[in-house]
């Protein structure tokens, strides 16, 4: 695994560098330590983190170590616009949820996690649909980010693989395991400002080093004229509109996204999701910009791979010192990232599994806080397992992105429309998922009849991506405008066309169809839904508040809406 | 004139992820002092 062309740390000098991470990191956290944590900190902290540490803790989570590389091929792939076609929708994914965000707050005050609000809201079937997506995403996310915790070591130095897969498991869960989500946040500022300054100094350290500006001008002839080009089609349609489509599907379909919006103090929510916007998109595309230098420079990946890209850039242009910056870096961004999946993980299993569906509304606080743990403690082996033998995940990121997908509007209605239903919401996503595999496996010929019936069906998908974004910020009326006029757009322009694009045409399926059933399903029903019955069933789990406040266990209080 | 707006093109970022630093860093200052004189956890 070793490459003798990167420059290599000694076996030391790399566990000097991680012991000093991670055990700076833990020593962070005995600052926090409680010797009885409270059931709800665990998973929540106190509903009320600031604006700074909000913000800091939503950038440095958002920021995983795929972030950097990727970025970095898209700008090697696709030139001039390959950072900001991957840096821009990731960052917009965090934007387009604030919105909705405080529609759920405010719905849920109390809730610790998003599937919550949906057991209040409709009962176990959907709430666990929207568990399970979030489990499968935090697992993916704590595998990839374990993968890549070993692959820079084994890159960098003489350790093996599987050894920095496991020193990073260890490292990330001996942190976050007593403290849960408080850890997580706390230690997200440190890793963020150490992040934040590193890029600060690497980006333009590469640039100079390489020979300034003056020489990425001189290698401009080394794109081609799509790579040159700002407003690439190419780099639109293959790297830009599939990362669009999934802007709202990755927000809702995560929880380490939705722990933020339960977490912060609700009137901080939007100065911290527009900070996170702005801090996410500034980093990421910056890190990309490396592979745009590579290119002008005509600099060929490492064996072909693309992931090799910044650290050969780095490696070949740069001092040690700085090898070692990047080296924490990368270490930094990836433990942010995987100490907030533990602490999604250990949430949706204390409150969506124990919580709502064992205990039913009599849970122990004691209990639970241990079932949490055990949870981070099973969840970091997983990942470091899947992490070790490089299991194959693609068809479960297949399923998740379907997923996520078929989610988002039964998500979205049900928290502002009083007409869905369980049934809806649950059938929906069935049929989306059944429609989706049809697409995306190509189960029947998308041609003649079938090919249409589909890109109807994407069409009316892509109407509703539209749709719900504008609604966020503009209201019902101009988002409705807005989902009609793209539907018809997309009707004229994608008819005949998107099924040649089976990956795009089956993510806008799973959009399309679980809209149309669930607002079928709801307008059939004459049941009418009391939004003001989510805040009394979704309580705190501790006795941490005055009597006349408090809610029941699991669950709140008689009376609870009307202190609102 | 193109150095120079692929200089500013590259550079940006790097200045943003300074600005936004300096926000949170401030912020963050601020939260630690509200929690102090309500005597409450920061998180």
């Amino acid at each position: 695994m070793n490459d003798p062309d990167f420059y290599q740390f000694s076996t030391l000098t790399v566990l000097l560098l991680l012991a000093a991470f991670y055990g700076g990191t833990y020593l962070l956290t005995l600052k926090i330590r409680k010797p009885q944590e409270d059931t709800d900190a665990y998973m929540v902290s106190n509903h009320r983190i600031g604006f700074g540490m909000g913000a800091a803790s939503m950038t440095a989570t958002w920021i995983w170590a795929a972030s950097f590389y990727a970025a970095a091929t898209s700008g090697y792939t696709y030139g001039v616009s390959g950072p900001l076609h991957y840096g821009l929708w990731g960052a917009l994914m965090i934007l387009f949820i604030y919105p909705f965000g405080r529609r759920f707050r405010k719905l849920a005050p109390n809730a610790h996690t998003l599937g919550e609000l949906i057991h209040a809201r409709h009962g176990s079937s959907s709430q666990l649909i929207l568990a399970l997506s979030n489990v499968m995403g935090s697992v993916i996310s704590l595998m990839v980010n374990f993968t890549a915790a070993g692959a820079l070591v084994a890159v960098l130095s003489p350790l093996s693989f599987q050894a920095g897969v496991i020193i990073a498991g260890v490292g990330v869960l001996g942190y976050t395991l007593w403290s849960g989500f408080r850890a997580s946040v706390l230690t997200d500022f440190a890793q963020l400002v150490a992040l934040m300054a590193i890029a600060v100094v690497i980006i333009p350290a590469v640039l100079f080093a390489m020979g300034g500006p003056g020489a990425m001008v001189a290698g401009l002839d080394n794109l081609t004229a799509e790579q040159s080009n700002l407003f690439s089609m190419t780099a639109i349609l293959e790297q830009g509109a599939p990362f669009f489509v999934a802007v709202l599907a990755y927000a809702i379909g995560n929880q380490t996204i939705s722990q933020r919006l339960f977490a912060v103090n609700e009137s901080h929510i939007k100065p911290t999701f527009i900070t996170a916007t702005v801090g996410y998109g500034a980093i990421v595309i910056g890190l990309g910009m490396i592979g745009l230098m590579a290119l002008t420079l005509g600099v060929e990946p490492m064996n072909g791979d693309m992931n090799n890209l910044i650290p050969q850039m780095v490696s070949s242009y740069l001092p040690p010192v700085f090898i070692g910056l990047f080296f924490i870096l990368v270490i930094g961004s990836l433990s942010s990232t995987a100490d907030s999946d533990l602490s999604a993980l250990s949430a949706i299993i204390m409150a969506d599994v124990y919580g709502k569906n064992i205990a039913r509304g009599k849970a122990d606080p004691k209990r639970m806080l241990l079932i949490g743990r055990l949870t981070m403690v099973v969840a970091t082996m997983v990942g470091i397992v899947f992490a070790s033998f490089s299991l194959d995940i693609l068809v479960m990121l297949v399923f998740v992105g379907a997923l996520w997908g078929a989610i988002v509007f039964p998500v979205i209605a049900s928290c502002f429309w009083d007409r869905v239903t369980n049934a809806a919401f649950t059938t929906s996503v069935l049929v989306a998922m059944v429609l989706f595999c049809i697409a995306r496996f190509e189960l029947v010929p998308l041609a003649g009849g079938a090919g249409l019936f589909f890109e109807i069906l994407a069409s009316i998908g892509g109407g509703i991506i539209i749709a719900l974004m504008v609604f966020g910020f503009c209201g019902r009326r101009l988002g409705a405008i807005a989902g009609v006029l793209a539907g018809l757009a997309m009707l004229v322009f994608a008819t005949g066309f998107l099924r040649d694009y089976t990956v795009l045409l089956a993510s806008l399926t799973a959009y399309g169809a679980s809209t149309l059933v669930c607002t079928l399903m709801s307008l059939a029903s004459p049941q009418r839904f009391d939004f003001d019955t989510i805040r009394q069933r979704v309580g705190n789990y501790d006795d941490h508040q005055p009597t006349d406040e408090r809610p029941a266990r699991g669950g709140a209080a008689p009376g609870f809406a009307e202190q609102y | 004139m193109q150095t120079l707006i692929y200089g500013a093109y590259v550079l940006v970022w790097p200045a943003l992820t300074l600005g936004v630093l300096a926000l949170i860093c401030r912020a963050v200052w601020r939260d630690m002092r509200a929690a102090n004189k309500d005597d409450r956890d920061l998180v």
